[in-house]
């Protein structure tokens, strides 16, 4: 039974990104994501410790792989309180809207 | 979808019983609306049935083996309603993980994208490009002191500066500089206009008594020095500086022969009215002198004027020279030199004889009466001579008006009409 309730959730899960996606909800959220950093300067700062990340580095050719594990825990920490709120409400949201489907 | 599957089951939306544990007793349902859901489920048996249903309210066929399948049953149609309910029935831990979920998705996604944006500014090379040495950065920081501007300029520096005109090197302030240039090298829009008004007042001034270049109809009384004030008022009344006082000046009769080419003249021409016999000569000799009908003026252009036909000029000399009077220019190849020489000596014999050639400034009609007898008076001694003449002339002018109308075309309207009224007068 649990077993089968793991998968259940799994396939919940997978159900519920379809949904995000058919609707379009995802991209919107995307979207919403996006501009919301870029208003806030979270782009801005990721920018810059970016560029000292480079420079340490020193490499001829810097690669996506070097970037990314250097990149996305920082970015990850550096997302403001209320962007991270704002973007959950809407999830939540749309969870509960599309929940009764 | 399990969602449509379930659907088909009947399309109980209403009654969703909970998510049941293994243990039937230990029930817990922390959503609010699943409690209200398991008290709806008491009453009905019918609906949704669920394990707790089943131990409430037993159905109705209590046998063994039917039992069995009917445990059976339940556990699909439990499976299908957990199914059916799998979002909603959720507890909200369980939909705060999955929100939590999708929002590090998007949050990873948007940190990928930009990792993608990094690597491609790196590897195009643009991507320290808005990078500034140290040197400049401290050269061109925000100045925020008071007094100062943030480029760290003084505010009104300039104002009180003064610049030595190379022209005149005289010290001028810096913000009157540019005008006193314009006026100091003569050159420039303004200058100009100013330094022809200058002259053309400066000959209104001289020649008020002989050749009335640039007066205007506010010289009709008065020729003499008052036209000298009513210039000066004519001046204050428009923009001295405008460009539209030149426009409308091209188009009238002002132009000189003689005149410089940057000079405006503010007239269409002449009254002969205020014009003596000496000055009406000389006029006639430089210049058209064919009266406007709209303004009783001389027109001040040339002996070949566009305008005004040769015959009308001719006329316009007759009128007030004798009949003897005659272009000064040849046209045609009649034979205007017999005239010449008898009629220099019938215009001195005129000019000699003052009387009432001091012309009154009333109306044209009765200036033209008075002047016919003025100058009749003078031409009844030469008439006797010049009868034949003058017939003759009026025949040439006759043909010469009919040559003129064939050869120039006649501009205005009122070209017509005077030759007539001095066909009256012959």
């Amino acid at each position: 039974m649990v077993v089968s309730k793991m998968n259940k959730d799994a396939q919940m899960r997978a159900a519920i990104n379809q949904k995000l996606i058919e609707t379009g909800e995802r991209e919107l959220l995307k979207e919403l994501l996006r501009a919301k950093l870029i208003e806030c300067g979270w782009k801005d700062q990721l920018k810059a410790h970016c560029k000292e990340v480079i420079k340490e580095k020193v490499l001829e050719h810097v690669t996506v792989d070097d970037l990314v594990p250097e990149i996305t825990p920082k970015g990850r920490a550096l997302v403001p309180e209320s962007v991270k709120k704002e973007l959950l409400q809407r999830i939540r949201t749309f969870l509960a809207q599309h929940a009764s489907l | 979808m399990m969602q449509q599957q379930c659907r088909r089951d009947g399309g109980r939306a209403e009654a969703r019983p909970p998510t049941l544990p293994s243990a039937p007793g230990s029930f817990v349902s922390p959503h609010p609306t699943v409690g209200r859901q398991l008290l709806k489920l008491v009453p009905t048996v019918q609906r949704g049935p669920g394990l707790w249903a089943l131990f409430l309210n037993p159905l109705p066929c209590c046998r063994p083996l039917c039992y069995e399948q009917s445990e059976r049953r339940l556990h699909k149609s439990l499976q299908m309603k957990m199914e059916e309910m799998s979002l909603s029935g959720l507890d909200n831990s369980k939909l705060e993980a999955i929100a939590q979920e999708i929002y590090a998705d998007l949050v990873e996604d948007s940190c990928l994208g930009f990792c993608f944006e990094v690597h491609r500014a790196v590897k195009c090379g643009y991507f320290f490009l808005d990078d500034t040495d140290p040197d400049s950065m401290k050269d061109f920081e925000i100045v925020d002191q008071p007094g100062l501007d943030i480029f760290g300029q003084v505010f009104n520096q300039w104002k009180s500066k003064e610049c030595v005109c190379p022209n005149c090197s005289r010290s001028i302030a810096a913000s009157r500089f540019a005008p006193h240039l314009e006026k100091c090298l003569g050159m420039g829009r303004n200058s100009s206009r100013i330094a022809n008004r200058r002259i053309a007042n400066s000959n209104n001034m001289n020649k008020s008594e002989s050749d009335q270049e640039d007066n205007d109809d506010i010289n009709d009384n008065d020729w003499s020095y008052g036209s000298e004030k009513k210039a000066k008022k004519r001046k204050s009344d428009k923009n001295p500086n405008s460009p539209r006082r030149s426009k409308s000046l091209k188009h009238k009769n002002g132009e000189l022969s003689n005149s410089d080419p940057f000079k405006y003249n503010n007239s269409t021409g002449i009254s002969y009215e205020t014009l003596g016999p000496e000055e009406l000569r000389s006029l006639l000799t430089t210049q058209c002198g064919v009266i406007s009908e709209h303004t009783k003026k001389m027109c001040t252009r040339s002996l070949r004027c566009p305008q005004h036909t040769d015959e009308q000029r001719r006329a316009v000399r007759i009128y007030f020279l004798g009949p003897s009077a005659v272009l000064p220019e040849v046209e045609s190849s009649l034979d205007n030199d017999s005239f010449d020489m008898t009629d220099s000596q019938a215009l001195i014999s005129r000019l000699q004889w003052d009387g009432s050639s001091d012309l009154s400034p009333s109306d044209s009609g009765s200036s033209k009466t008075s002047e016919n007898q003025g100058w009749g008076l003078g031409t009844n001694s030469s008439e006797s001579r010049k009868t034949k003449k003058k017939k003759s002339h009026l025949s040439l002018v006759g043909t010469a008006s009919g040559l003129g109308s064939n050869k120039k075309k006649k501009p205005k309207p009122p070209a017509p009409p005077t030759p007539s009224i001095y066909d009256d007068i012959n």
